[in-house]
């Protein structure tokens, strides 16, 4: 066992991910201690954490009884669903574009985090004009094989 | 008995295996002293008000081995904390308690990654990951109550960690994972703002192992459901594109979940559950064969959509008295007495297991499991999750501590009050429905494939709604459902975890070849 940061990883891809047989011996112990009974085999340096709660015996799906209104029936489906959909990713859209211009630029889209339309900028700027509206990303998605109307 | 004794030696055995395959590289002679257990000396809380003054991004990294079918894999455990951090202005969002799983030697382009959670929401991740798919697993004896407690925690022969590595994440204010300041773990406890926190620590994972270009899965059970609808759209509007989500027991649309909101909604999404558990307990009228299951189910789905649907309707708007030959037919096919469905023709789970069988309280989580009323496993309203809750209490502590050698003065919180106070608005309705996110996810990525998970026996999160939640989508490739014996848990079945785990090597497969 070793303590590590994220960064100091040595990630699968690498062919000697630091094998200890040392390690596994002490692993090993430990996995026949759990099956045993839960005594732990390397006690010597074995700390123990506090036992493990549980805080409410409500599990899903549970609401509080305030909340319980359903939302008008019926749910959306065929075109009121891609119609939701295209009203979800224009919200989006439209954060991006802080100057209401209707279009978005690479740097306004990825200030607002919208990483697929960075990703495929110029892909969606078909005419190189340096922004992107709805619509333009709406044919690329569309291009792609989306359901959008 | 036997078959567990038998369980138990063969565990013994790969454990001693390992202690030899350890012993013979050492040279030594002599045993070599055991590895200290590393100590996270950060307390963790899961109040709504708690929050971590900062956070540090360590853990404790351990080596492992695991036999399946005679093939060897090691792998490498990391259990501790990476900083989920805002998606535009970096501010560290709350401190994620992860336990992940990845293979040794594999390559980072082609290995896919998992991220799995339980979901509440509140709950920590603990069941599936002591239940499921991990390298390891609790043996639960399911349906039956008669296991040793608590379970022993053993080799887990359908482990996915052949297919994927595997990353078990506990939502902010569950487990130990936990806010930062300014936030609090309250300022996560809502639909979107959890999906928003979970896309943030997988964003950080990603770029903290460097697995950008791995395929990349989610699996949510429950309301993990709920959130890796929600968590799809916005990990693909980040430009983190997903190969595929999978859906274990799925509550899509609050609106029209009749556990969740009777009896104001239809039930009907869960009258052909009542026929598989009618059935389990031989019932039914006639009673189906075991084998004969899946044909039973279809004519339950006709029963319900082609007569129970209209009287339905027509009892709920209009008060009108259900046909006395479709509640003829609901008594054969369910089990449950003629009173019964005439005073509860808009029939509910909770008064389903209550009296389908008199004393008798059968469990919601799996229908097949039961217990008389009044006994201890009765007490608190489901025996299926009585049995088993403190054996995955006791043993996530012991796993941890000595098994991955991470220790910290915090108690693990297996459930926390998160869903007391959770805020459930989304899209401007009181409840979510995640469709349209599942469906946004699918716009912006057609190459998305989801595959629903159903357990037969599930009361809670039925089978035919989630049919019927995904069939909005419209006839597509992308989606496939799978059914199984067992309830919302259906990976604790031997028979059904093992099935499961081949549907699942085929769907990965067919998610992550190229096209």
């Amino acid at each position: 066992m070793r303590l590590h940061r994220p960064e100091d990883v040595s990630v699968p891809g690498g062919s000697a991910a630091g094998r200890s047989s040392r390690r596994k011996l002490t692993l090993a112990g430990a996995a026949l201690a759990l099956v045993m009974g839960g005594v732990p085999f390397v006690h010597a340096a074995t700390a123990q954490s506090p036992p493990a709660t549980i805080e409410t015996t409500l599990r899903d799906p549970w609401v509080p009884p305030e909340l319980r209104t359903p939302a008008p029936a019926p749910a959306p489906q065929g075109a009121a669903l891609r119609a939701q959909v295209e009203r979800k990713l224009k919200a989006g859209f439209d954060a991006a574009d802080v100057n209401r211009s209707g279009t978005v630029t690479r740097d306004q889209a990825r200030a607002a985090g919208l990483g697929y339309i960075v990703k495929h900028f110029d892909d969606i700027d078909r005419q190189r004009a340096g922004a992107v509206s709805f619509d333009d990303v709406k044919r690329f998605l569309r291009g792609r094989g989306a359901q959008l109307d | 008995m036997s078959k567990l004794i038998s369980r138990i030696g063969a565990c013994l055995a790969v454990a001693l295996l390992l202690a030899g395959c350890g012993g013979g590289g050492s040279g030594g002679g002599s045993a070599p002293p055991p590895a200290p257990t590393f100590t996270d000396p950060v307390l963790y809380s899961t109040a709504a008000t708690a929050s971590l003054p900062s956070a540090v991004e360590i853990a404790a990294v351990t080596k492992h081995q695991l036999v399946i079918k005679g093939t060897t894999l090691n792998y490498t455990a990391t259990a501790g904390h990476l900083t989920a951090q805002a998606l535009t202005s970096n501010a560290p969002e709350a401190s994620f308690f992860y336990v992940a799983y990845t293979l040794d030697g594999a390559n980072a382009a082609t290995r896919p990654v998992t991220f799995f959670y339980n979901g509440g929401p509140g709950s920590s991740t603990v069941w599936l990951h002591l239940g499921s798919y991990g390298p390891k697993r609790l043996v639960t004896g399911d349906p039956a109550t008669t296991a040793p407690t608590p379970f022993p925690l053993v080799d887990n022969m359908e482990s996915l960690i052949d297919v994927s590595d595997l990353v078990f994440v506990d939502a902010v204010g569950t487990g130990l994972s936990e806010a930062i300041a300014p936030n609090v773990n309250q300022t996560f406890w809502s639909v979107d703002a959890d999906a928003a926190v979970f896309r943030d620590f997988v964003i950080r994972y990603l770029a903290a192992n460097n697995r950008a270009a791995s395929p990349k899965f989610l699996f949510g059970e429950s309301y993990g459901t709920t959130r890796s609808a929600v968590l799809a759209n916005m990990l693909e509007s980040a430009g983190v594109s997903i190969n595929g989500v999978v859906l274990q027991s799925s509550i899509l649309n609050y609106n029209v979940a009749c556990g969740v909101i009777s009896p104001v909604v239809s039930c009907a999404g869960s009258v052909p559950s009542y026929g598989a558990v009618g059935a389990w307990y031989n019932l039914d009228n006639p009673n189906p064969a075991p084998s004969a299951l899946p044909a039973f189910i279809g004519q339950m789905r006709a029963l319900t959509t082609d007569q129970y649907d209209p009287a339905v309707t027509a009892f709920l708007t209009m008060g009108a008295p259900p046909p006395p030959g479709l509640l003829t037919q609901l008594v054969n096919t369910t089990g449950l007495s003629l009173a019964g469905w005439q005073t509860h023709f808009n029939l509910d789970p909770g008064f389903y297991h209550a009296n389908l069988i008199p004393g008798t309280l059968i469990g919601l989580y799996d229908a097949r499991v039961s217990a008389p009323i009044g006994s201890p496993l009765a007490i608190e309203g489901d025996p299926s999750s009585t049995f088993i809750n403190a054996s995955f209490a006791s043993a996530i502590t012991t796993y941890l501590n000595a098994g991955l050698l991470y220790t910290n003065p915090s108690s693990y919180v297996l459930v926390s009050n998160a869903i007391r106070t959770w805020g459930f608005g989304h899209d401007g309705h009181a409840l979510p429905d995640t469709i349209p996110d599942l469906a946004a996810a699918l716009a912006q990525n057609p190459q998305l494939k989801v595959l629903s998970v159903n357990g037969y026996h599930d009361l809670v999160t039925p089978f035919f709604q989630t049919e019927r939640d995904l069939a909005r989508l419209g006839p597509m490739a992308n989606v496939q459902l799978r059914f199984y014996l067992g309830g919302h848990m259906t990976y604790l079945d031997d028979g059904s975890r093992a099935l499961a785990k081949a549907d699942l090597a085929q769907f990965y497969q067919g998610t992550t070849a190229a096209p």
